[in-house]
């Protein structure tokens, strides 16, 4: 049996239906589970947290989600070398529930996707992540490329990387910065980040690199059709694009 | 059931004087005349909550009693139409995957008034009653779209900043919380919506035909279950039908306040996923059933219209209904419109399994204080329609005298059709001219805008808003069938011509759909009038209806939803310029098809396929320089002729990329070619000559990669594309980045 991949489902949650299909697109054995079956988490090999707004991001986006029951069997796979890969809001609530950078204890956070900056307002745009650390820094990113451009699409009112100096520090030193934004040639500089995030930061990855946090989408340009300007091989329906990150990531629960 | 007078609260209720003391107290709009009428049908003085469920159901916003006998001329039939008006959304046949026919769901909207008082809460409630109805048709909601008419937001400390920020604050919100993406939009600046702004919303849906749910009792439904779901009923939005058939005036502005509903889109996220779920378990089980979105009227509205369009009555016991709090008198809790409910007739042998799900699977009253899915009533074979409070009946009336249509007939002054003075224009300066016209409000970039709206949840988007005319989605999961959204209404026009401006919408909102390389199925509209009981604003009105109607049937596209909104007029009694806002769906057999955004080579041919009357009549041109003109001509022959070679040239696989020719003119489309060209890392310009570049005459500037394979006939060869970033005009060369910061910037200042 091929390991399974669970996409939980928190009240809020709303990218979930196009990060299984994504998944399964790749060639990964994924399916939802809904909160109301989150005892049924434990046993699967791998978790992808998607996009929404869990549990209305009251306090701070992630916050309530990352301490919701559903969590539990997560931060316990997290720990047990499980791979985890969270996105946007999922991103959100891996940082809250101390997973990523995870220079804590679990469940104490040390960095948090903070408001946007300078102006506060949810931006929905196009962008390119870059990879930043040798593929093999994490299982998840180990089919990319060195320097690889993911596109993907930002769509956030709170991904700006926040923490203290020191924490900030730990994050480079510990090779926890993964990826960072990036103009579509590689450049990078100011005017490519959409959200005055600390060190151009779009994912941040653990220590043990199981478990990886990015805010961007690349779920939403991972089909040709989603851009079929720069479409890669096959059919217009086939996975491509912000796919690659996908690929990656079931090759490696594979 | 007869009404047993002994017991009953209500009867003993101080009833005041009928005629003066209730249709002239505050919040109730019913005309002394309908009150009348009323206690005569029912024999005997109403009830308090009779008042207020007529007061609702006979208000303009319910009953379109003074519209519907002239929207009676617009067709609404064709091959295409799955499902006209006349239910909460129409339908549209989209196309066939795996044997499976599919239809586009469409409802169109307005929430004007209340985006005018608190315009966060407005707008989005606007986006969610949308969503709902189109969700009650048993489809996937997979569209919004925002056609947005604000007052004068350039002024930093002003009201309609403050409006327009927030309607679109709201709408965002709303919207990116539920995971539905923004797929079009319009947006205009003019002082006529300084008192009065228009938010107009539009949702699409995705269902199988064989699928579709319909919003009215089934045959055989005698004695089914009524179960309301959702949001805990609360005091808001209590009086918001009749709110919305009466002007705005700011003194009582504040006062109406608590006739706006609160938004819950947490809430909805999750009571929209829950209801996919009920459609798959009633399809698992082929059980018909029938399903409504809770709007004007509250369950008072939703139920009696739901019973009644099945030719039968309901019975309701208002003590069952999850409420907020505790002692709300029974008229409101029949008639507020709190948000995020909505209504099931249910064979009585699924209830158990429809409650469960949202009240244990999805956890309804953990999601939201009180939230859930409760049996009300039941569907009767009486046609009537009752209500219990506390053991007693407080409203026992014909359901068909409270929902069946009611007709004003008012009169009006028959709108001139505009002839201006069909002057030369003046020879125009485009290099001094053309960065006004990119910074003008109505042609500067959106994008400030809509980039607070998700364009790209879901997944599916395949040319997000602003990259092209029309936006486009891959709406069903593993096929290659496409659904283009475009939108329109120019309130320019509008102030000179209502019947002109509706048959431009008509024909501006169909451009875009085909500017993307999409077919058009259908059009929807909302019409944002004054107040019909001024002659001349109601004529606008009625012009505006016929040039539709004319529209529609030139162009053989059917009308399968709309919506009226009235009294749109200012403290002063202006109304709004006339604004007929208008949608066209479109389809694409394979999204391969589809017209990318942007210019693609060097070197291309550039075309003006369409109309080239040179007039500025209503143009921004004509604004930017102060004059004053004929309109350019309708020509449908030229219309079709125009969109027929469009179609063809993408057919034959040689247009490389188009846009349909509007605000700004030929020159204007020209640009945002080469800007969607540059925002994609391609650097290619174009070089042109042309007597007026910045006509708004219609048509389309289409870059082509081999004429040979076109009929010229009816086309014009403008110039080529180029290798860089220029742009040149009749000799004079533009810098594409300058250009772009000059069309960027203006919006910005509204939309950091």
């Amino acid at each position: 049996m091929s390991p399974r991949i669970a996409v939980p489902v928190f009240p809020g949650t709303n990218s979930e239906d196009e990060t299984v299909r994504l998944l399964r697109d790749c060639g990964g054995d994924a399916e939802l589970v809904h909160w109301s079956r989150a005892s049924h988490l434990a046993q699967y090999d791998a978790y992808v947290l998607s996009g929404g707004f869990a549990y209305e991001d009251r306090v701070r986006a992630g916050a309530i989600a990352a301490h919701d029951r559903m969590m539990d069997a997560v931060v316990e796979g997290a720990r047990g070398g499980k791979l985890v890969l969270g996105i946007c809001n999922g991103a959100q609530i891996l940082l809250e529930a101390g997973l990523v950078p995870g220079t804590a204890s679990a469940r104490k956070p040390t960095a948090a996707f903070a408001r946007n900056a300078p102006y506060p307002h949810f931006v929905c745009r196009h962008a390119f992540v870059k990879l930043v650390q040798p593929p093999s820094r994490s299982p998840i990113t180990a089919g990319l490329a060195e320097d690889a451009l993911v596109p993907a699409w930002v769509a956030h009112a709170e991904g700006r990387l926040a923490a203290t100096p020191e924490h900030l520090d730990e994050i480079v030193r510990g090779g926890h910065l993964l990826f960072v934004y990036a103009h579509a040639d590689g450049r990078v500089d100011d005017a490519a980040v959409p959200n005055g995030s600390a060190l151009g930061c779009a994912g941040l990855v653990n220590r043990e690199g199981n478990v990886l946090a990015i805010m961007p989408h690349p779920e939403r340009d991972g089909w040709n059709f989603n851009h079929l300007d720069r479409r890669g091989e096959g059919d217009v329906l086939a996975p491509s694009g912000g796919a690659a990150l996908f690929r990656s990531f079931v090759a490696a629960v594979s | 059931m007869p009404m047993r007078r002994s017991n009953n609260p209500a009867r003993r209720r101080p009833v005041p004087p009928l005629v003066s003391g209730l249709s002239g107290a505050r919040n109730v709009a019913l005309r002394d005349d309908e009150v009348q009428r009323i206690a005569q049908r029912l024999g005997r003085e109403p009830t308090i909550v009779e008042l207020h469920a007529f007061d609702a159901q006979w208000s303009e916003h319910c009953s379109y009693k003074s519209s519907r006998h002239h929207l009676a001329r617009l067709p609404t039939s064709g091959k295409g139409v799955v499902l006209g008006p006349g239910e909460d959304a129409g339908a549209l046949h989209l196309g066939t995957h795996d044997g499976e026919r599919y239809a586009v769901v469409v409802a169109h909207e307005s929430h004007n008034h209340p985006s005018q008082i608190v315009p966060f809460e407005g707008a989005a409630t606007g986006i969610g009653g949308i969503v709902r109805d189109v969700l009650c048709m048993g489809a996937d909601v997979i569209a919004v779209a925002d056609p947005l008419r604000f007052g004068r937001a350039d002024r930093a400390d002003g009201h309609a900043r403050y409006v327009a920020r927030s309607a679109v604050d709201g709408i965002g919100a709303y919207g990116n919380a539920i995971g539905v993406p923004n797929l079009a939009g319009d947006a205009y600046f003019d002082e006529g919506f300084d008192e009065n702004c228009l938010v107009n919303v539009v949702a699409l849906g995705i269902v199988k035909e064989s699928e579709l749910i319909h919003s009215f009792a089934p045959k055989g439904a005698e004695e089914w279950a009524i179960v309301l779901v959702g949001k805990a009923t609360d005091p808001s939005g209590f009086g918001g039908a009749s709110f919305s058939s009466l002007t705005l005036d700011a003194q009582e502005a504040e006062l109406n306040k608590g006739a706006v509903q609160v938004p819950d889109p947490f809430l909805k996220n999750v009571l929209m996923r829950a209801s996919y779920r009920v459609f798959a378990m009633l399809r698992e089980k082929k059980v018909a059933a029938a399903f409504k979105d809770l709007g004007a009227g509250g369950i008072m509205g939703c139920s009696a219209e739901i019973a009644a369009a099945g030719g039968y009555g309901a019975e309701i016991d208002l003590d069952r209904v999850n409420v907020a709090v505790d002692g709300m008198p029974p008229e409101v809790i029949a008639v507020g419109e709190t948000q995020e409910r909505l209504l099931w007739v249910l064979p009585p042998d699924v209830v158990d399994d429809v409650v469960r799900i949202y009240n244990d699977e999805f956890t309804l009253p953990e999601v939201a204080h009180n939230a859930r899915a409760v049996v009300v009533g039941r569907v009767t074979a009486q046609r009537r329609y009752v209500l219990r409070y506390r053991g007693a009946v407080v409203m026992d009336v014909e359901s068909e005298f409270l929902t069946g249509s009611i007709r004003d007939e008012l009169p009006y002054t028959e709108v001139i059709r505009h002839a201006g003075p069909a002057e030369e224009l003046p020879a125009v300066d485009v290099e001094s001219v053309f960065p006004r016209v990119l910074a003008h409000r109505d042609v500067a970039s959106r994008e400030p805008l809509y980039r607070r709206y998700d364009a790209v949840v879901r997944g599916c988007t395949v040319t997000p808003r602003g990259a092209g005319d029309a936006g486009v989605l891959a709406p069903v999961p593993g096929s290659r069938l496409g659904v283009a959204l475009a939108v329109a209404g120019n309130p320019r026009y509008g102030r000179i011509d209502p019947g002109y401006a509706a048959e431009a919408a008509v024909l501006e909102a169909m451009r875009g759909v085909v500017a993307v390389g999409a077919r058009p199925l259908g059009l929807t509209d909302c019409l944002n009038f004054g107040n019909p009981r001024k002659p001349d604003q109601y004529g606008a009105f009625v012009a505006a209806v016929d040039a539709l109607a004319r529209a529609a049937a030139e162009l053989d596209l059917p009308f399968v939803s709309g919506n009226v909104s009235l009294y749109n007029e200012s403290a002063s009694g202006d109304a709004v310029p006339a604004s007929a806002i208008v949608a066209c769906i479109g389809a694409l057999d394979d999204i391969e098809r589809t017209v990318t955004p942007g210019l693609k080579k060097g070197n291309s041919a550039l075309l003006w396929i369409g109309s080239r009357e040179l007039c500025a009549g209503g143009s921004v041109l004509a604004d930017v320089l102060g004059l004053h003109g004929a309109l350019p001509e309708i020509s449908y022959a030229g219309e079709r002729a125009a969109v027929a070679i469009v179609q063809d040239a993408i057919a034959r696989g040689v247009m490389r990329s188009c846009r349909a020719i509007g605000g700004g003119g030929m020159l204007t489309a020209l640009a945002r070619l080469a800007f969607d060209a540059m925002l994609r890392g391609r650097s290619v310009g174009a070089e042109i000559e042309f007597g007026n570049p910045l006509c708004e005459a219609g048509g389309f500037i289409c870059e082509v990669s081999d004429e040979s394979e076109i009929d010229l006939a009816g086309v014009l060869r403008v110039g080529r594309t180029t290798h860089g970033r220029t742009l040149a005009v009749n000799g004079v060369r533009f810098d594409l980045d300058r250009l772009h910061q000059i069309w960027s910037s203006p919006l910005a200042e509204i939309y950091p």
